[in-house]
């Protein structure tokens, strides 16, 4: 009977194989991410989960882009900019200036965004990528203030009572932002997301991602091995920029409105933790991370009481976390994963085995 | 670059034509690779469209067997994983026992429980065993339904057969019209590629016809078997002169060993080649694939590589965040013709490119017994293999001079000897010249055919290594004078 058992299994085991190729491939747990959140928010629309938690991981996932672009100009190209909260303003106040005054088609308004941030990117790259490491930090978080005390002062971004859509706003007629409860944009979050994820991948495994990391590590081999550095460096930088402008003018399209104080240093800095906590060249440590810093606070912390009563002792939270990771945990919370994992295998391989020798006699 | 403008058209030129022959080639390639992947799809679609099949034919193939036949069959599988089975349980009861009574006395007053155990064990394996045997002997078919039973088999042995060899005719058919189709397109595209490479060599032969563009150097200023030419050099760092005036030549093909006490010089001349330093006074001519005088002082660093120039450094400058193949294809940057944007898609173009690459990347590595730390990160290797590999990187770009700082520095002596056949096994199969500094005076006497000595930035004496151990100055420079 086992012959015609195996044979039977035939097909069921070549279905197996195929799956296992397809699995194999990179691309492949990004779509299941993107189809289970997807699908977390069809359940929710049915009424099954509540709004409140639905409505928290949208912002999560859109400093989840900022951050992939920041993981970029960290980890592989080995820069720091602290320009990034700076630049998500710049996106949301120009897509709500250029749709709300200027009366701009919004799929229009969203381009001339993307081309602003390359703009921008190239002109503050040349200026600010002769200097390197700490001074680069510097540079761009005088750029950071600069574009702050713009919000803050100018009249066109509504000073310091923000700005509001007050019509909402609509993408592709399909993603409006008209309802607050289950809004539509946030399929438009998660497939832009899904793209970004797939393009860095695809950037991290291609002669571009390794002439950034081999400046990283030794700028001199990598000028004798014919990479240009300035060009590889402006191109970090310029993703970087092009990620947090769309990641600001999402967030816009989302909420309706902005305030300049939500564009100050502390949300660069949180864009940094997130990327150092989760581990600076893994984009799931970076997903990992962003959801400590960012998503952590409202899904989990806000049920402790201790966290209920002192409401900023969350950053607490993500300080300790900063300086336990980088002390003991260079590679990221995602390197505890696969240490975790390895242990685990040779616990359970020593328990096998002690236990065979028990059962069985030592000769083996 | 503006200054060698004809000169750099030309090695451009020169790469467009060789990677348009390159593309023909590949195209040519390509059809054997389509025909091998086509052909394995084919086979396994009707691989599994087989054992669909056959799964109904053995249901109705055992239907056909006789009772005995049917035990033989069935039975042999089971029965070994049976007494395999009761060998480990009779070791589970032999260890429970030795370790209920420990010592001899006890093993033997219990002796019996033992083997009623065992007895226990292997009565319950035979239980299992008639039972199976039951199973099968059970069957009741008739003479005649056994008659039936075979003819039906063997029709439906027939009928399948036919389905299949139909099936597969048809699978065939496919192939065939999907590989005309491929081979059409693929001759479009060769003939595309051939009318452009027409234009591009008419192109070359006027530009080499062509009065305006010649050199900006003239022939005389470098003998024509010279590689490198360095003229009245000099280098300094505030009010220390690191290179004083150095100048000497080096012939094409040969091993050059620049010697010199601590604090020589040595390594800032070679930064100077290689552009790190920008020297103020003095001049560094070199030439090239296409047999142009280049000067080197107007290029910028990274572009050095382009015209045929590769280094390695005195400290091991490997990227240690890559996999060594990594690193060689980070050697091989210069040669990829793919941009950010084929790059941001993974185009195949660009997966072809970079499969390529790794191939030649695997062949070095194997040539210089490097192929089983492929997929290791440089942390944690020995420092000789790392030498070792990272002059393997700068075989990647096929170059027509390499320069090794100091490449036996930190190795023991056989490491030194592996070395020295290698650079010599390099120069001869990549067909390359080698310019090296080195503290090892046994390298340096054994491998090198011309030797420049130099000290305090100046020049003492070049000739060849019997010529340097006899001279004077240079034992002055290394012993001290009198």
């Amino acid at each position: 009977m086992n012959k015609l058992l195996k044979q039977t299994r035939y097909s069921w085991n070549h279905f197996k194989l195929y799956f296992k190729r397809i699995a194999k491939h990179p691309f492949f747990p990004i779509l299941v991410l993107g189809f289970f959140l997807i699908l977390l928010q069809v359940i929710g629309s049915t009424g099954l989960i509540r709004p409140s938690l639905l409505n928290f991981i949208s912002p999560v996932l859109i400093r989840f882009m900022v951050a992939l672009g920041f993981m970029l100009l960290l980890g592989y190209a080995g820069l720091a900019s602290l320009g990034t909260a700076g630049f998500m303003g710049l996106g949301s106040y120009l897509i709500g200036y250029l749709y709300q005054t200027m009366g701009m088609p919004s799929e229009l308004a969203f381009l001339i965004g993307i081309a602003t941030a390359l703009v921008l990117g190239v002109l503050v790259g040349f200026i600010s990528l002769r200097v390197e490491g700490m001074y680069l930090a510097i540079v761009t978080l005088g750029l950071g203030e600069i574009l702050k005390n713009f919000f803050v002062n100018s009249p066109l971004t509504g000073a310091s009572n923000g700005m509001r859509l007050f019509d909402g706003i609509k993408i592709l007629g399909i993603f409006s932002s008209t309802s607050q409860v289950y809004n539509p944009v946030y399929y438009l979050i998660v497939i832009l997301m899904i793209l970004s994820m797939v393009w860095i991948l695809n950037i991290i495994n291609s002669p571009t991602g390794r002439a950034m990391l081999s400046i990283k590590n030794s700028t001199s081999a990598a000028q004798a091995m014919g990479i240009s550095i300035m060009k590889y460096r402006l191109s970090a930088f310029l993703m970087a920029t092009l990620f947090a402008v769309t990641a600001g003018m999402l967030q816009m399209i989302r909420t309706t409105t902005s305030y300049p104080n939500s564009w100050g240093i502390d949300l660069s800095l949180n864009v940094l933790a997130a990327v150092v906590i989760g581990g600076t060249k893994n984009i799931w440590g970076v997903l990992i991370g962003t959801f400590i810093v960012f998503g952590l606070k409202d899904i989990v912390l806000s049920r402790i009481p201790f966290f209920q009563t002192y409401n900023n002792a969350h950053l607490m939270f993500s300080g300790i976390l900063i300086i336990v990771v980088v002390m003991f945990y260079p590679g990221g919370v995602v390197k505890l994963f696969s240490d975790l994992l390895k242990i685990i295998k040779n616990v359970s391989k020593k328990i096998s085995a002690s236990w065979k020798e028990y059962r069985y006699g030592k000769e083996l | 670059m503006v200054k060698n403008y004809s000169s750099h058209r030309k090695v451009l030129l020169e790469r467009n034509i060789s990677s348009l022959l390159y593309q023909i080639e590949l195209a040519e390639s390509y059809i054997t690779v389509a025909e091998k992947q086509l052909t394995e799809k084919m086979n396994r679609r009707i691989e599994n469209y087989k054992s669909n099949h056959q799964d109904e034919l053995l249901q109705s193939y055992y239907a056909t067997l006789t009772n005995s036949s049917i035990i033989k069959e069935m039975t042999e599988d089971a029965y070994k994983d049976l007494d395999n089975k009761l060998y480990w349980k009779k070791r589970a009861i032999k260890t429970s026992f030795e370790r209920k009574y420990k010592s001899k006395e006890d093993q033997e007053q219990h002796q019996e429980k033992l083997n009623k155990r065992m007895m226990d064990a292997e009565l319950k394996v035979d239980l299992k065993k008639k039972a199976l045997l039951r199973k099968y002997d059970s069957r009741n078919i008739t003479d005649d339904q056994m008659i039936l039973n075979k003819k039906s088999y063997e029709e439906k042995l027939a009928a399948a057969n036919q389905a299949i060899s139909v099936y597969e005719n048809q699978q065939k058919l496919i192939l065939d019209q999907k590989m005309t189709k491929i081979k059409l397109q693929l001759e479009t595209k060769k003939n595309k590629l051939s009318k452009k490479l027409s234009v591009k060599n008419a192109h070359m032969e006027q530009l080499l016809n062509d009065p305006k563009s010649k050199l900006r150097f003239s022939e005389d200023i470098m003998n024509e078997t010279s590689i490198l030419k360095i003229d009245h050099l000099t280098m300094q760092f505030g009010g220390l002169k690191a290179v004083d005036d150095l100048s000497f030549e080096v012939k094409k093909g040969e091993v050059f060993g620049l010697i010199g006490p601590n604090g020589a010089g040595k390594t800032t001349v070679f930064n100077c080649i290689t552009q790190f330093y920008k020297p103020p006074f003095g001049n560094i001519y070199y030439r090239n694939s296409v047999n142009d005088i280049l000067l080197l002082n107007d290029f910028k660093v990274h572009n050095v590589i382009k015209q045929g120039i590769v280094r390695t450094f005195q400290n091991v400058e490997l990227i240690w965040e890559l996999s060594i193949l990594d690193n060689m294809l980070v050697g091989a940057h210069s040669l990829y013709r793919s941009t950010f944007f084929t790059h941001s898609f993974q185009t195949f173009g660009f997966k072809r490119e970079e499969a390529i690459l790794k191939a030649k990347a695997e062949k070095i590595l194997s040539d210089l017994d490097l192929i089983a730390y492929k997929d290791f990160y440089p942390v944690g290797l020995p420092y000789g293999i790392l030498k070792k590999i990272e002059l393997a990187r700068t075989l990647m770009t096929n170059p027509n001079l390499i320069i090794l700082d100091e490449p036996a520095a930190g190795l023991n002596d056989s490491e030194t000897e592996s070395l020295a056949l290698t650079i010599k096994q390099i120069q001869k199969d990549y067909n390359c010249t080698i310019f090296l500094v080195e503290h090892d005076m046994g390298l340096v006497m054994n491998i090198c055919d011309t030797i420049c000595a130099i000290s305090f930035g100046k020049k003492l004496a070049i000739g060849t290594p019997k010529e340097i151990q006899s001279n004077k100055l240079v034992q002055e420079a290394y012993l001290g004078g009198e």
